[in-house]
């Protein structure tokens, strides 16, 4: 791979107490690829995003980013440097509008670029259209003015990944985005995360559902007890022993 | 009946700065989700800088007022970094005994700098009170009006037709997530915070025109108004804020003019109780209650 990843993690390691959530993770994520992050419950999956994102701070190791070492700064820089996430418990702003909770974050992603004033009080014409366009593409436009604590789950959780989207980010970290959702709602978050994959956002994916997966992921890697044990195509990821053993009495497999 | 109208009219001229003092508290309530009790004590720190000008320099109104605006928003700032800045989300309780400990802190600080208990402060507007018909109107309580329906106005349009203010509303409502989604939490805060302390210090310095005078004790005395003033309204609201005020400012006068002194604060409190009982959110529903609804 000649190109730079966009996101590496070396040797991370994230301790609570004794309990090693992540133990010396080296994982790095091309440009543009989708990749899956699976394991069994607890076996430190969402800490890994929590580590990206900056939610908690590192054990030991690294986090880089676009070749930036990240791993000090805080939250809202790293949302600016390009890194976004939707959460696996639902984390929106519910006594604002759909239409505000996505300007918000768009907000981030335009600082970047704009002076003071235009970022705290203003906002392009452009920019407001961008906002419509996010809404249209998650089939929110029809909500834009209610209260988000007002919407039915699933399109709360469209709204969580539109408004990740809106910060503009190169990296996208979904934690179980398809938790609770039927055969329809799955079908149509794997079109639109290829979709936004082929617009150039790179796809941290972390899923359980195992079809989702397998349908999107290039790549998967496996965590077990806060270690990757396994790393490759979803060919190579399932015909592996140590990933069977890992997932051994439970029917999430196929 | 004629001092029935003049009674409401002075109750609505002093209530204005119940509701300016109601104005900050509520923001960096509605903000923080945290009670400030150094507010007051921050804004008397403003009047101090003021007076120091005055006496010395022989600065003039306009100068004092920014000089007491400027002092109380650093004394803000202050009171922010020490008590609010290091508390981890959740440590209501130790946010609020330091500020405790702060306001006795600045008070102390304020005895120790101008040992003497009262200081003269200049006076906003000499001239003889506006006569309508049989009422009277003092100038600068029409400025005290003015101010704190103007600011108020301001804060509302700040809130709900800017970024900035989408961001607080962002923060008020769920700060993790507003940090996540790319919102600068340690600027914002603090800003305002700032923003909330400079509101008070606006209404310190009219108070203190009024009363031409500055002494330690009006730390409490503006904790206290301001914090009446925005339970009767309704904690984190604007319009609340306002309301309590002028509503606080009013009964004040009026049981002052009814039935003497003595029974002045009495009755504040008692109106205070009686509103908390029927209507624990106080009169006007607020930024807060509106963000208990989970997402």
């Amino acid at each position: 791979m000649l190109e730079l990843p966009v996101l590496e993690l070396k040797d991370v390691s994230k301790h609570f107490g004794g309990v090693r959530a992540v133990d010396g993770v080296d994982l790095g994520v091309a440009r543009g690829e989708i990749l899956a992050l699976i394991g069994p419950n607890g076996s430190g999956k969402s800490t890994i995003v929590n580590l990206i994102c900056g939610l908690f701070p590192l054990t030991a190791g690294r986090v880089v980013l676009d070749g930036v070492d990240i791993s000090g700064m805080p939250m809202h820089a790293r949302v600016t440097g390009g890194v976004a996430r939707t959460f696996q418990n639902i984390r929106l702003f519910g006594q604002l509008t759909v239409w505000q909770n996505l300007w918000v974050a768009q907000n981030s992603g335009e600082q970047r670029r704009q002076n003071f004033g235009r970022r705290w009080f203003g906002g392009s014409r452009g920019a407001r259209g961008e906002v419509e366009r996010t809404l249209e593409f998650f089939d929110l436009a029809h909500k834009s003015n209610e209260l988000a604590a007002n919407l039915a789950f699933g399109e709360q959780r469209r709204l969580e990944f539109a408004r990740a989207l809106s910060a503009k980010p190169a990296l996208l970290l979904l934690d179980e985005p398809a938790a609770g959702m039927n055969a329809e709602e799955i079908d149509q978050l794997d079109n639109r995360i290829r979709k936004v994959r082929d617009d150039g956002v790179t796809v941290l994916l972390i899923e359980h559902q195992m079809e989702l997966v397998m349908s999107i992921a290039d790549r998967i890697a496996v965590l077990n007890f806060g270690r990757k044990i396994a790393e490759g195509t979803p060919a190579e990821v399932q015909a592996s022993p140590l990933v069977r053993e890992a997932y051994l009495g439970t029917p999430e497999i196929a | 009946m004629i001092d029935l109208v003049q009674n409401t009219i002075d109750g609505l001229m002093i209530g204005s700065s119940y509701g300016l003092l109601a104005l900050g508290f509520t923001l960096i309530f509605g903000v923080m989700r945290r009670l400030n009790l150094s507010y007051g004590p921050s804004i008397m720190i403003g009047g101090y800088f003021g007076t120091v000008l005055y006496l010395q320099f022989g600065a003039g109104p306009l100068v004092v007022a920014v000089a007491v605006v400027v002092g109380a928003a650093l004394a803000g700032l202050y009171v922010e970094r020490l008590c609010f800045a290091p508390m981890k989300a959740g440590a209501a309780i130790a946010s609020m005994v330091s500020s405790f400990a702060v306001w006795m802190q600045l008070e102390q600080a304020a005895i120790l700098v101008l040992p003497r208990h009262t200081y003269a402060f200049p006076p906003l507007a000499t001239g003889a009170p506006l006569e309508f018909g049989p009422f009277a109107v003092r100038i600068d309580h029409l400025v005290m009006l003015g101010c704190a329906l103007g600011l108020a106005a301001a804060v509302q349009l700040l809130l709900y037709r800017t970024r900035f203010g989408l961001a607080l509303r962002a923060i008020i409502g769920n700060p993790v997530a507003a940090h996540l989604v790319g919102v600068d939490v340690r600027t914002v805060m603090p800003l305002a915070f700032a923003g909330a302390s400079a509101i008070g210090g606006v209404a310190g310095f009219l108070v203190l025109a009024v009363d031409q005078q500055v002494t330690p004790m009006f730390g409490m005395w503006a904790t206290l108004k301001g914090l009446i003033a925005m339970m009767i309204g309704g904690l984190g609201s604007v319009p609340g804020a306002v309301l309590g005020g002028l509503l606080l400012g009013v009964i004040e006068v009026q049981s002052q003019w009814y039935f003497g002194p003595q029974i002045r604060d009495l009755a504040a409190y008692f109106v205070l109780f009686a509103v908390l009982a029927l209507r624990p959110r106080g009169l006007v529903g607020s930024l807060s209650e509106a963000s208990t609804q989970k997402a």
